[in-house]
């Protein structure tokens, strides 16, 4: 499973949508439940499945599904 | 004067200046009143709203819901204001009770009731009807907190209790027509709301965001707008910190001052606002829906007193009384009750009798155990209230427990607040089951309680044990539990 399609995957399950409805564009405030609780347990489960964690500052870069794949690639 | 009065009087002397940004789109303080008048013209027309009747509004940081609100108030009617994400249980018991003309605004968690637009209220029409002061004692808002016993409670609150609490805030946090304000925090909640009248009454700029999940939009919105203040919960603090670190600390010489909203704080986290914002105006409140920032403390004048919840807010007079209702003489402890025009003026549904129950020779009682020491100060002890604070989203125990309840294999429950090991949300739901059967998964647990609960308020740890501790009256002992 490359990065985007984990990373989708975590989004649609915190968010409780289907994965169809996430894109790369998908962003934080796009479902009811990405909100600011949504968004910490999904860079923590990001974290949490790559093995890798994040700088404060790396994570107020990251406002969509992109820049999270795109961060995580960084550090693979 | 109400806080609409005082909007209409900035709309007068203040014609251009900027009431509100939201996204691309500046509004005055001219084209906000004549926004708010046509708002109030159209929920008269359309929806046939008179004097006293309830809207429900799905409160979010929509411009829109802006001009639905005040023109609501303009109309004389009574403002119903829930979190858009409200699930479908919390809004039937909310519509029952309160029996509104309509209910605007998206709904995410309620199917059946087809809800009016917001941007509803801007349908043009002809002969906008002229405006009239809604009277100070007229209802104007029923907000429903997560009462103890886990059924929503509505805090009704008129036009003078609403004003009274803005030129409290305004006064102690030294608010000025020339504040620019990003509202992150959710305008469905007291807190949120709060401050729309405060920056409006005042003449200020409000810059809407509704949320603080991004921080890249967060700080690029300060930046651009150039706010000089805004409101947060600890729990806020502590997501802005994990997300951004220091960050703020680039903001110390624009930003002139953060409320803060009551829930337990630690003193490290007050410490380091001071030192990245050494020059901001700190204020951090305490109070309750029924008695909005009842008192306040600023970090930096009043550093010595970092741990107490702050003095009396200007205006409010603050006593300790015992269980009989007698004054604790200073430093002794007792329920903290508090005095002033900002306190609630009833409960919604609730007769006289029973709301005369709530007072102590006129202060009202907060639920809150204390004592007040030679300065004034108020020391919290504990919450006579159970409530568990979820990333400053309040949770009523019982509210989870009666769903866990209905999940077949599960004879009895009670969840309580356990710290947040990330250290991020405050507190998070705990919930201990007593469970028959032994094949019920967490998992399926959780999935029975997901359609029916909002995901703050799932438990983060479930544990089985063999028999909930209850008094010999059959009360839930949750202090054992945790």
């Amino acid at each position: 499973m490359d990065t985007l399609e984990k990373v989708i995957e975590i989004v649609a399950t915190i968010c409780s949508v289907d994965k169809s409805e996430v894109t790369e564009n998908s962003m934080v405030g796009d479902f009811p439940a990405w909100d600011s609780v949504g968004h910490l347990s999904i860079l923590s489960n990001v974290e949490e499945a790559f093995d890798i964690s994040f700088e404060p500052e790396e994570m107020m870069e990251m406002e969509d599904v992109k820049d999270i794949v795109n961060a995580v690639n960084a550090k693979l | 004067m109400t806080v609409e009065e005082q909007i209409y009087q900035n709309s007068i002397q203040q014609p251009d200046r900027i009431a509100l940004i939201a996204g691309d789109e500046k509004v005055t303080y001219a084209k906000l009143w004549e926004r708010c008048l046509l708002a109030a013209t159209n929920v008269k027309r359309k929806y046939g709203l008179k004097q006293g009747d309830r809207i429900i509004l799905s409160a979010s940081a929509n411009i829109d819901f802006i001009y639905a609100y005040f023109g609501i108030h303009i109309a004389g009617g009574v403002c119903v204001p829930i979190d858009p994400d409200t699930n479908e249980t919390r809004f039937d018991l909310i519509k029952k009770s309160t029996t509104p003309v309509c209910t605007m605004g998206l709904l995410h968690k309620v199917e059946e009731t087809p809800t009016i637009p917001l941007n509803d209220v801007l349908t043009p029409c002809d002969n906008i009807e002229p405006y009239m002061q809604p009277d100070s004692e007229q209802l104007a808002d029923v907000l429903f907190t997560t009462g103890t016993t886990g059924a929503p409670k509505g805090v009704a609150l008129n036009h003078r209790n609403l004003a009274a609490a803005a030129l409290n805030i305004n006064t102690f946090i030294k608010n000025t027509a020339e504040d620019v304000e990003l509202l992150a925090l959710p305008v469905s909640h007291s807190f949120g709301l709060g401050r729309v009248r405060c920056v409006l009454s005042k003449g200020g700029t409000l810059v809407l965001l509704g949320t603080f999940a991004s921080m890249k939009k967060f700080f690029g919105l300060m930046e651009q707008h150039h706010c000089t203040g805004f409101g947060m919960v600890p729990a806020s603090w502590a997501y802005i910190k994990k997300m951004s670190g220091e960050h703020i600390g680039k903001f110390a010489d624009q930003l002139r001052y953060i409320e803060i909203g009551s829930s337990f704080m630690p003193i490290p986290d007050k410490e380091l606002l001071c030192r990245l914002l050494p020059n901001t105006r700190i204020c951090m409140h305490y109070g309750l829906t029924e008695a909005s920032r009842s008192a306040f403390m600023e970090f930096h004048s009043e550093h010595d007193q970092l741990n107490t919840a702050g003095k009396a807010s200007p205006n409010v007079d603050v006593k300790i009384f015992d269980g009989e209702g007698k004054e604790m003489p200073l430093g002794g402890e007792g329920e903290v009750c508090v005095k002033g025009n900002h306190v609630t003026c009833s409960y919604w549904n609730e007769t006289p009798e029973r709301f005369a129950k709530d007072f102590f020779n006129g202060y009202f009682r907060t639920g809150d155990c204390g004592y007040l020491d030679a300065d004034g100060y108020i020391h919290l002890k504990s919450r006579i209230k159970e409530m568990i604070n979820v990333g400053g989203k309040k949770v009523s125990p019982m509210e989870v427990e009666d769903i866990l309840n209905t999940i077949p294999g599960i004879t009895d429950c009670a969840c309580v607040a356990m710290p947040d090991p990330e250290g991020v949300m405050g507190e998070l739901v705990k919930a201990f089951i007593v469970c028959d059967d032994t094949s019920l998964t967490d998992a399926a647990i959780l999935e029975a309680l997901k359609p029916k609960l909002e995901v703050y308020k799932l438990p983060a740890a479930i544990e089985r044990i063999d028999a909930i501790p209850k008094t010999a009256s059959g009360k839930v002992q949750r202090l054992k539990l945790k």
